[in-house]
């Protein structure tokens, strides 16, 4: 039977000790022999079942890595199989999954793997329970707030990609289904440039996967405030352990601490400044534009405030520098202590209270973040793709559209053309779930005044 | 009177069901409200069309009556979509409606194993979820093992113009008033469905000289791959307009008009709108097309395509002399629309057989189709699946790679419709695959094991087979005399490489044809047909696109192929989201892949789905 041969990272994301990327179908061996080398033997000549050391290699880096073949059908799924085991880290991962979708894998559907198990006759009762549950139990986590709204978003971008392929193959096939209609012919060169604005806007998509997958890969989270306002209690806190030296002598923190702590699921690079004050110390002065710098990169700021003491000329320095941006968190730490701060200077909406060396309101920061992080960044951010399979989807949508320009350009019969473009339909409905041909007969009819 | 299998209703599902299953051996009776009905063109004068031709192609391939009877009675045909590529070229013939019916009345009277009798069914006779039987008005009781429903648009059905309505079947035939009970009673679901047909009007009082017209073409395909001799175009179509003042007509009396009274209450199909519809809903356009279409050589009535509509009589008289070419026009028949019960599609297996009743099987315009082809398509599977019911054997189920008859039905018994069901070519994923000019190749050999393909259709295959290998032989020839091919390509716009050029490598060029290539030497294709020529030609242009489309067929088989139980409760799984447990319940699905297409069953409960149907094997 032929089937395409498909991939993915199969260990959970985010932090681990090892990643696992998976490859099925006939391919596997030809692709792993592609991008992987041992010093003895040729991955052709790999012994099914047997662990081999070796040096992966892709575009970015080269990975010293187990690989292990499981020939057809003595696999999980039946087909020839590739494993790769390597370091830990979703960047790393993601990279050899570039690799072998550069040479020619596809990124697998939710379940394909099991699929192509079942299908092969492979799987016993209790694999089978065990896989339903991996089913079910993915679907919850994809309702996780903050990634559904992102989710959301994209798909409507999406769709409305699809809605002009779906306008141009109505138009075609209402040709070829009522021929005797007086409609407008619609011309090939219409035709071409409603493909290559199709062209443009899943390029436009593609350029935003980088950052979106940055974000994914972890969201940056930058500390500023005053000097001794407990900011390195506050990582701490967060962190929970001792990684900045806190002391009460003004400006212990001279260099950029970066560390990363997870939340539901979710990663968080943690980066807490130099305290930002006018300095002779050239050491300290090299932190604060640093400090400067990490402020424009951050998807949100934490500005710690300690309420114990009058606002300063440097609070005010920091409020400057601060003016007009909108992904602030104003943390009020020090609260076990009096206020003494007229809370009406600080122009930010969103305010936490906390005290940092007690550990209180800790959980309930980060709660607040993660909230904020999703509902409002998210919300407000330009649509980004953030994941491999929508990526390669989209990718390989773009590449579609080029035969299908291709194809018009050409003039090749209309019946040819219109395979070429539901073709890409079809790729760009994998993330919008919508496949069904009769959304293009309700657009045929919506639009078009045909029938007897 | 005891019978194998009773089909109720002789149009064109009706007609194709019980030739089948006559053929096949089974002693079947035809059972009609009305003899003077069989086959009876209620609507427009023609057969084919885009998809409809192809539905004609497959009727015949598989040994059934349509095609050939078309052939017969054509008096004018084109080619529709010939510019547009092979897999959408679709025959459509205007058809002598009077000799169409008695041709295929003889054809059944001839018929060895079947009986013909006029009475109205009133009731399907069940025991133990069995048909045994079915009773009429009249009275009489036939006994039979399997059942064919081919009521088509005769179900409770009533006529309506302007505010007049009378209950009764198309062209003032008498309706079916009992049997919608009868089947409600058996458990179907039944809907209401709306349809229309325009104004006939006496020929000589059209003035054609200002009409444009249409003519025939000939040298195209016939529907039926064992005509010999193909039919001449004897007459010409014209074709008019709608206009402003026809608008104003229509538009100023919509008060009047029935589909905006509220009188009537069916759903209609949306492909065929009426033409009050047509300008409401399209106001923009200030005209419509409408094609002149004579009815029968017999007869000077001519049928006005493109203007159904169930205005009061007298509007229609204004509507019509508004039109160019038909200011004196004489109507003859008004122009009615009509509304009938039909069941809901679902509860039926891909076989047509009721999901509830054994042996009772529905085809046609009752199963919520539109057209003469979708119902003769499904006619012909039901007789076969009917007479393979009485045999006990397995019955057929086409799928959706192998005929557009395969599409009709999946779509039909797993999504359903809420409008009267057209056949499309968009409809088909593989439609570069399911062309009228290989339809014998898809479904002869089928026809052949159902029993259906006598000997002499069978040659006739097998000699097509035969002469196609030869000429793909003769493919990896190369050229002649160099310099008549290099003539050749230069006046089609190609570029002529003089060195190593097969023939396969000339009409592979999107320009040049097998018959600019057989132009060039008549000696060496000068045995074969220009239709076994164009085929391969299609083969090779297409063979990139051609070959794709095979590896997304081949995919799909796999779960096409794995078989599901009908009887199987799914709300016993453990996983499967509600909405798909009841989806699922409802359909019952006979394989994976059709579970797959049920509308509200994600790819995620498909995956449940495989890993419970294992762990229910062991």
């Amino acid at each position: 039977m032929v089937e395409d041969t498909i991939c993915a990272i199969s260990t959970p994301m985010g932090v681990g000790g090892i990643s696992i990327v998976r490859m099925s179908g006939k391919d596997s061996l030809l692709l792993a022999e592609k991008i992987f080398r041992n010093s003895k033997t040729k991955v052709s000549d790999f012994e099914p079942r047997k662990l081999y050391l070796g040096t992966l290699q892709t575009e970015n880096f080269n990975e010293k890595c187990l690989m292990v073949y499981f020939k057809a059908p003595n696999s999980y799924t039946g087909e020839d199989m590739v494993e790769f085991q390597c370091h830990g880290g979703v960047k790393l991962a993601e990279g050899v999954l570039k690799e072998l979708v550069k040479n020619g894998a596809r990124i697998a559907d939710g379940g394909e793997f099991t699929k192509r198990a079942f299908l092969d006759g492979k799987l016993s009762l209790d694999e089978a329970e065990g896989v339903i549950d991996v089913i079910n139990s993915e679907s919850d986590s994809q309702i996780r707030a903050g990634y559904n709204l992102m989710q959301g978003k994209l798909k409507s971008k999406v769709s409305e990609v699809q809605g002009k392929l779906t306008d141009c193959l109505a138009k075609l096939e209402v040709s070829m289904d009522y021929p005797e209609e007086e409609l407008e012919e619609e011309t090939k060169i219409d035709i071409i440039k409603e493909l290559s604005d199709v062209k443009i806007e899943l390029e436009k998509l593609l350029s935003t996967s980088s950052t979106g997958l940055s974000i994914k890969n972890g969201t940056k989270l930058v500390i500023v405030g005053k000097t001794n306002v407990g900011k390195s209690s506050l990582m701490n806190a967060l962190l929970n352990y001792d990684r900045a030296i806190v002391t009460d002598i003004k400006g212990t923190t001279r260099d950029i601490l970066e560390e990363n702590f997870e939340y539901k699921g979710v990663k968080f690079i943690l980066t807490d400044t130099a305290g930002i004050r006018e300095s002779d110390d050239i050491v300290e002065n090299i932190g604060i534009n640093k400090a400067k710098k990490s402020i424009n990169d951050a998807d949100l700021i934490l500005f710690v405030v300690d309420t114990s003491e009058k606002l300063t000329k440097e609070d005010e320095e920091i409020l400057n520098l601060l003016k007009n941006k909108e992904n602030v968190l104003v943390i009020y730490n020090k609260i076990d202590l009096d206020c003494k701060i007229d809370k009406k200077d600080i122009p930010f909406k969103n305010i936490m209270e906390i005290s940092a060396k007690n550990e209180k309101n800790i959980l309930e920061l980060k709660e607040k973040i993660y909230d904020t992080i999703f509902d409002q960044n998210i919300m407000s951010a330009p649509i980004m793709l953030t994941n491999m399979r929508h990526i390669d989807i989209i990718s390989k949508s773009r590449d579609l559209t080029n035969i299908a320009i291709n194809t018009a350009k050409n003039d090749i019969n209309l019946d040819l053309l219109s395979i070429d473009i539901k073709n890409i339909w079809l790729k760009i409905g994998e993330i919008t779930g919508e496949t069904e041909v009769e959304e293009i007969i309700n657009t045929i009819f919506s639009k078009f005044c045909v029938g007897k | 009177m005891d019978f194998d299998v009773i089909v109720i209703g002789s149009g064109h599902a009706g007609v194709e069901a019980c030739h089948a299953s006559a053929k096949l051996g089974l002693k079947t009776l035809l059972l009609t409200l009305n003899l003077d009905s069989i086959s009876f063109l209620a609507c427009n004068p023609s057969i084919g069309g885009t998809a409809k031709g192809h539905l004609v192609c497959e009727i015949d391939a598989l040994g059934g009556l349509m095609g050939v009877v078309a052939d017969q009675n054509t008096i004018q045909r084109r080619m529709l979509n010939s510019s547009k590529g092979a897999a959408v070229q679709s025959l459509r013939a205007q058809i002598d409606k009077i000799t169409y019916h008695t041709s295929m009345k003889q054809i059944l009277e001839k018929q060895p194993n079947l009986a013909i009798i006029q009475g109205e069914a009133s009731e399907i006779i069940v025991e133990d979820n069995r048909v045994i039987g079915v009773k009429t008005a009249q009275g009489n009781i036939y006994n039979c093992k399997a059942c064919v429903v081919a009521t088509g648009v005769y179900l409770n059905s009533r006529i309506i113009i302007g505010d007049y309505t009378k209950d009764c079947g198309p062209n003032g035939f008498a309706n079916a008033s009992h049997l919608t009970q009868s089947l409600i009673n058996l458990g179907f679901e039944i809907k209401r469905f709306k349809t229309g047909t325009p104004v006939r009007v006496h020929g000589d009082s059209i003035d054609y000289s200002k009409l444009e017209i249409q003519k025939g073409e000939d040298d195209i395909q016939n529907f039926s791959f064992i005509t010999k001799k193909s039919p001449k175009n004897v007459v010409d179509c014209y074709l008019t307009y709608t206009n402003k003042n026809t608008h104003k007509i229509i538009l100023d009396n919509l008060d009047k008009a029935p589909m905006y009274t509220g009188l009537i209450t069916g759903e209609g199909p949306r492909y065929c709108p009426s033409i009050e519809t047509k300008v409401v809903r399209f106001a923009d356009k200030d005209r419509h097309q409408l094609f002149l279409e004579p009815e029968a050589l017999s007869t000077k009535e001519v049928y006005i395509q493109g203007f159904s509509t169930s205005m009061p009589s007298y509007i229609q008289q204004d509507m019509v002399h508004s039109l160019e070419g038909l200011e004196n026009a004489h109507i003859m028949r008004d122009a009615y629309a009509i509304e009938y019960d039909a069941i809901e599609s679902t509860q039926l297996f891909p076989t047509l057989e009721s999901k509830e009743i054994k042996g009772l099987f529905c085809a046609g315009q009752v199963n919520g189709t539109s057209g003469y082809e979708e119902a003769a398509a499904q006619g012909i599977i039901a007789g076969i699946n009917a007479a393979k019911h009485v045999k006990n054997e397995e019955k057929i189920v086409l799928t959706r790679d192998s005929s557009y008859i395969g599409v009709l039905i999946d779509d039909l018994v797993t999504k359903g419709t809420n409008e009267p069901y057209r056949m499309m070519t968009s409809r088909a994923e593989y439609r570069l695959h399911l062309r009228q000019d290989n339809a014998d190749l898809r479904l002869t050999e089928i026809g052949r094991k159902i029993g259906l393909v006598d000997d002499k259709r069978y040659k006739i295959y097998k000699k097509r087979i035969k002469d196609l290998e030869m000429i793909k032989k003769l493919l990896d020839l190369r050229f002649g005399i160099k310099s008549v091919y290099a003539k050749m390509f230069e006046s089609k716009g190609e570029t002529f490489s003089s060195s190593g050029m097969t023939i396969r490598d000339m009409i592979r060029r999107a320009n040049i044809t097998i018959k600019d290539v057989v132009d060039c030497d008549t000696t060496l294709f000068d045995k074969f047909s220009i239709q076994d020529l164009k085929e391969i030609e299609i083969q090779e242009k297409y063979s990139g696109y051609l070959t794709r489309q095979e590896i997304q067929i081949n995919q799909s088989k796999k779960s096409e192929n794995i078989q599901l139980n009908s009887d199987f409760d799914y709300s016993t799984i453990k996983g499967l989201r509600i909405e798909a447990q009841q989806k699922l319940n409802k359909i019952k699905p006979l394989t994976l892949g059709q579970a797959s297409r049920i509308s509200g069953v994600s790819p995620a409960d498909i995956a449940v789905l495989m890993v419970y149907l294992k762990s229910t094997k062991k």
